[in-house]
């Protein structure tokens, strides 16, 4: 890792048209975001390879663009780009991919102990499989939310939704996951929406 | 409000502005539905978060993440590039075409490769496997490529690239400038793909169909002087992508004592090596044979060794001896050392930095969240004597939080939560940054430590590794000294860690779970904090009437000159509060029939009758130096041992235990020494060694042994 980290700004002829912050403004934002954004976009493509893809297409456009336009909503932005992309290739391909559930635990990192507490992994592993049975369009949010922490206003930039749709999906999610945990009533998901 | 309302959940996630949340908590003030309601939604949001974060682990490898940076970058150069954008190979029709293509050139490869003897097996064919959507394009762009030109081509590197233009121009090809252009389009196209391509090649693998196909076609473009092999679906060994580094450890060999007598080493307390095993044991990987550090394993262990009777000396010796279990005719002999106690509330102020690598590498799971929490269970043991700072790294080093009373708990806490990682490593400015501070707030007589929590990546700018060292061992004997946990998985550098905290007088240990953090920072915290010894030397003479031959298990790292023992210029271990220290020995018997491995006898010395050399019953002596904390001379004791014959089965609780341990180190390190050491003579020795549980660590080790088992028991590839 050491080496390679090390060569690229070597490499003569290559690096002088891009600036050092420029260059460290992209290294953070792909070290940040790379890993989410290519989570996210997988659970579009429904396979690895394609998502990565995107998301290297999504950098590459944010290189030609602006850094002072897009500076203060960053992050949406990445979201925004790397979403079109993903669908981009959906549409190419003429198919739609569910998601393979057993791509999502690969190449995942142990947790912090590998004995931990397994009554937290099965209420973890519950949680994971109700929100799999969500509508797309919820789940997509639920995402966005929870696991890449943007706002409301942020996950309407991103999706093309207004900000109170995206707030009464969050909240239907929430109140569908909750009911399924406590498995109070066999409550269906509302009829799958279009992403 | 309706308790199905929308706001409950915006409010739940702090969606509401300034004015609407005051409203709407002043609604919940007088309906209880409402806040039953809300209650609900924050627990289901917690379940949620908790789960998907459970998730959030990196799943881009920091060599693909650099892929990607430089793949943007050169985007960014050349605005062409956006051709890329488009993966137009994928389309169908080129696909079909490019397939087509691949058969043509394969069978003429294969027909071809009968008379280019170009095998090597020696090289690994990692690009070989890289190239292979990249020539599919090349084909198709260019289908008669000239020959001298694709060796380069078959590499993605930019360094080929260039070598690549320079010799089309060599070759006196006559292109036009346009048609460059293009062919630098294509490149830059290739080049993306090939970015990415890292973890294709591995699914590939499976796919061999596919592969072969295209691998085929090599003998047709390569010279056959190119280094390439056949094999490209070449079986993964486990790790071969993982950079992590490790020292080479030789074991130590037998010793004759008619030639070397006296055997000299310095002590060590690390354990780091014990959690770092566990880790590769418990993700199913066998540990690499030189990340296993005996003396580290069993010193990871508390032990109850006694304790110096009156004050005179900061430590005491202990030795025992029964035979070795793996041998049963040798004997095993136990030196062991014993810091004194050290009541916590009785120590002396801490001056303590840390200094936290917060570079895109520490971003997962396992290393800044777990440094995090490490360093806020530390917070918690210190007081108001104390004080903390906090000094982080990545693309340049920052003052996170000034030194500062550890009674003001709050405003620590809150430096820790707010620190996030990002950018790359540099760990030099930082280090310096972290020293200053610990200087600058120096406790005469106090513990004055920087705390290096990383990696290990150090891996940007001029990180000169030998004035590193130097400004290290400066401050140690300044009196700051350096403690090194290295957390994390894939790009651990335990070699680079364990020499810098050697250097700073520091101890050095793996964090891998919280556990271990708690151990490190409460349990044994004492011991890391408060040096109580520096310089530890242990020297034991063996007496040949004794004696015959005698061989240090671990400790490779760590032997010295037998003149060293008595230059006190030289360094050597520190030892904390309540620390322990074993080392074993095995010692073939004088007189025993038993043949020196690979020594012949002498040739201008005569034998000389052991019983004249000396009429002592002792076995050997164990001589030590050490230097009290602020002293630069050292103190002089030494413990005489005699063998009562001891067997193993009589041998102490601690003993036995240690010696497992050590038993084990040996079977992962498939030590040409370990005898008769196995799995189960290990489990039936810890088994009968659980007294002293307290930590639960001995329980655990039966467990790991069970998983080493497995583990070992896998065959590994090729």
């Amino acid at each position: 890792m050491n080496a390679e980290r090390k060569k690229q700004p070597e490499n003569p002829g290559m690096r002088d048209e891009v600036s050092d912050d420029r260059q460290q403004w992209i290294r953070s934002l792909v070290e940040r975001h790379g890993s989410p954004l290519t989570r996210y976009a997988r659970t579009f493509t429904g396979d690895m390879e394609s998502a990565r893809d995107a998301v290297q297409e999504t950098f590459l456009r944010l290189c030609r663009e602006d850094a002072a336009k897009i500076a203060d909503h960053c992050k949406p932005w990445l979201y925004k780009v790397c979403r079109s992309r993903a669908l981009d290739y959906l549409r190419k391909e003429g198919r739609m991919i569910p998601v393979d559930n057993s791509l999502l635990t690969l190449n995942e990192a142990p947790g912090p102990s590998p004995s931990a507490d397994l009554e937290k992994s099965e209420k973890v592993e519950s949680v994971m499989q109700v929100i799999e049975t969500l509508p797309p369009n919820q789940k997509e949010v639920v995402r966005l939310k929870f696991q890449n922490d943007l706002s409301y206003k942020e996950i309407a930039e991103v999706t093309g939704l207004s900000v109170t749709n995206v707030g009464f999906l969050l909240h239907v999610a929430l109140k569908f996951i909750r009911k399924q945990i406590r498995g109070e009533a066999e409550l269906m998901p509302e009829s799958r929406g279009e992403t | 409000m309706n308790s199905d309302d929308p706001k409950l959940t915006a409010y739940a996630l702090g969606e509401l502005s300034g004015e609407e949340a005051i409203e709407f908590e002043r609604m919940l003030a007088d309906d209880e539905g409402l806040r039953e309601a809300l209650k609900e939604i924050q627990e289901t949001a917690g379940m949620v978060r908790v789960a998907l974060g459970d998730e959030s682990a990196s799943i881009l490898t920091t060599k693909e993440e650099d892929q990607m940076i430089a793949t943007a970058i050169e985007g960014d150069e050349e605005p062409e590039a956006k051709m890329v954008r488009v993966p137009f190979y994928r389309n169908p029709a080129y696909m079909s075409l490019a397939a087509a293509l691949v058969m043509i050139f394969g069978l003429l490869g294969l027909i071809t490769s009968m008379s280019i003897p170009a095998y090597n097996k020696d090289k690994p064919t990692v690009h070989v496997v890289d190239t292979k959507k990249p020539r599919v394009v090349r084909h198709l762009m260019e289908p008669t490529p000239p020959p001298a030109l694709s060796a380069n081509e078959l590499n993605s590197s930019r360094d080929q690239q260039f070598a690549y233009s320079t010799q089309q121009k060599v070759a006196g090809l006559d292109k036009n400038k346009s048609r460059k252009e293009s062919g630098a389009v294509i490149e830059k196209g290739i080049r993306t793909r090939a970015s990415l391509s890292e973890i294709e090649s591995q699914l590939a693998r499976g796919n061999e169909d596919s592969m072969s196909l295209t691998m085929s076609s090599e003998p047709k473009i390569l010279p056959p002087e190119t280094p390439i092999s056949y094999e490209p679906i070449t079986p993964v060994r486990d790790g071969e992508f993982n950079t992590e580094a490790y020292d080479s450890i030789e074991d130590n060999s037998f010793l004759l004592v008619e030639h070397s007598p006296l055997s000299t080493f310095s002590i060590d307390v690390d354990s780091a090596a014990y959690a770092n095993v566990r880790r590769f044991i418990n993700a199913r990987q066998r540990p690499p044979k030189d990340a296993v550090r005996i003396e580290e394993l069993v010193n990871y262990f508390p032990y109850e060794y006694a304790l110096a009777e009156r004050n005179e000396h900061p430590l005491k010796i202990n030795v025992e001896a029964a035979s070795a279990p793996w041998q049963e005719e040798h004997r095993l002999v136990r030196v062991a050392l014993k810091g004194k106690e050290i009541d916590w509330e009785e120590r002396p102020a801490s001056n303590v930095v840390f200094l936290l690598d917060v570079s895109g590498s520490m971003q997962s799971q396992n290393k800044l969240p777990l440094v995090k929490q490490s360093v806020e269970l530390l917070v918690r043991k210190f007081g108001q004597r104390d004080r903390v700072a906090i000094v982080t790294y990545a693309g340049q080093s920052r003052v996170a939080l000034p030194s500062t009373t550890a009674d003001n708990t709050e405003t620590i806490l809150h430096a820790i939560g707010n620190l996030t990682s990002g950018g790359s490593t540099l760990a030099s400015a930082g280090i310096e940054d972290a020293y200053k501070i610990a200087e600058k707030h120096f406790v005469d007589g106090g513990n004055n430590r920087v705390i290096l929590c990383t990696d290990g990546d150090f891996n940007v700018g001029v990180t000169n590794r030998g004035s590193l060292v130097d400004l290290i061992e400066k401050e140690a004997n300044n009196g700051v000294y350096l403690t090194i946990l290295g957390f994390g998985i894939g790009n651990y550098k335990d070699a680079t860690l364990e020499e810098l905290s050697n250097k700073g007088n520091g101890n050095y240990g793996y964090i891998d779970t919280l556990r271990e953090a708690r151990k490190v920072f409460v349990e044994q915290v004492a011991g890391t904090m408060v040096t109580i010894a520096k310089d530890v030397k242990i020297q034991v003479e063996f007496n040949p009437a004794k004696v015959q031959a005698y061989r240090l298990i671990g400790y490779e790292n760590r032997r010295l000159a037998a003149q060293d023992f008595n230059d006190d210029k030289k360094d050597a271990g520190e030892i904390g509060a309540g620390h322990t220290v074993t080392a074993f020995y095995e010692v073939v018997p004088a007189g025993m029939d038993w043949e020196a491995p690979g020594v012949d006898p002498l040739k201008y010395q005569k034998p000389v009758p052991k019983l004249e050399a000396t009429s002592s019953d002792e076995l050997l002596t164990v001589k030590l130096r050490y230097k009290l904390p602020e002293a630069d001379e050292s103190t002089f004791l030494e413990e005489p041992f005699v063998d009562t014959g001891n067997a193993f089965a009589k041998a102490s609780e601690d003993f036995r235990f240690a010696a497992g341990v050590a038993a084990f180190g040996m079977i992962l390190r498939d030590s040409p020494y370990k005898g008769n050491s196995g799995f189960a003579l290990v489990r039936e020795i810890a088994e009968g060694a659980q007294g002293n549980n307290r930590g639960g660590y001995r329980s655990e080790f039966l467990h790991l042994i069970d998983q080493a088992e497995m583990v070992l028991a896998i065959k590994l590839p090729l």
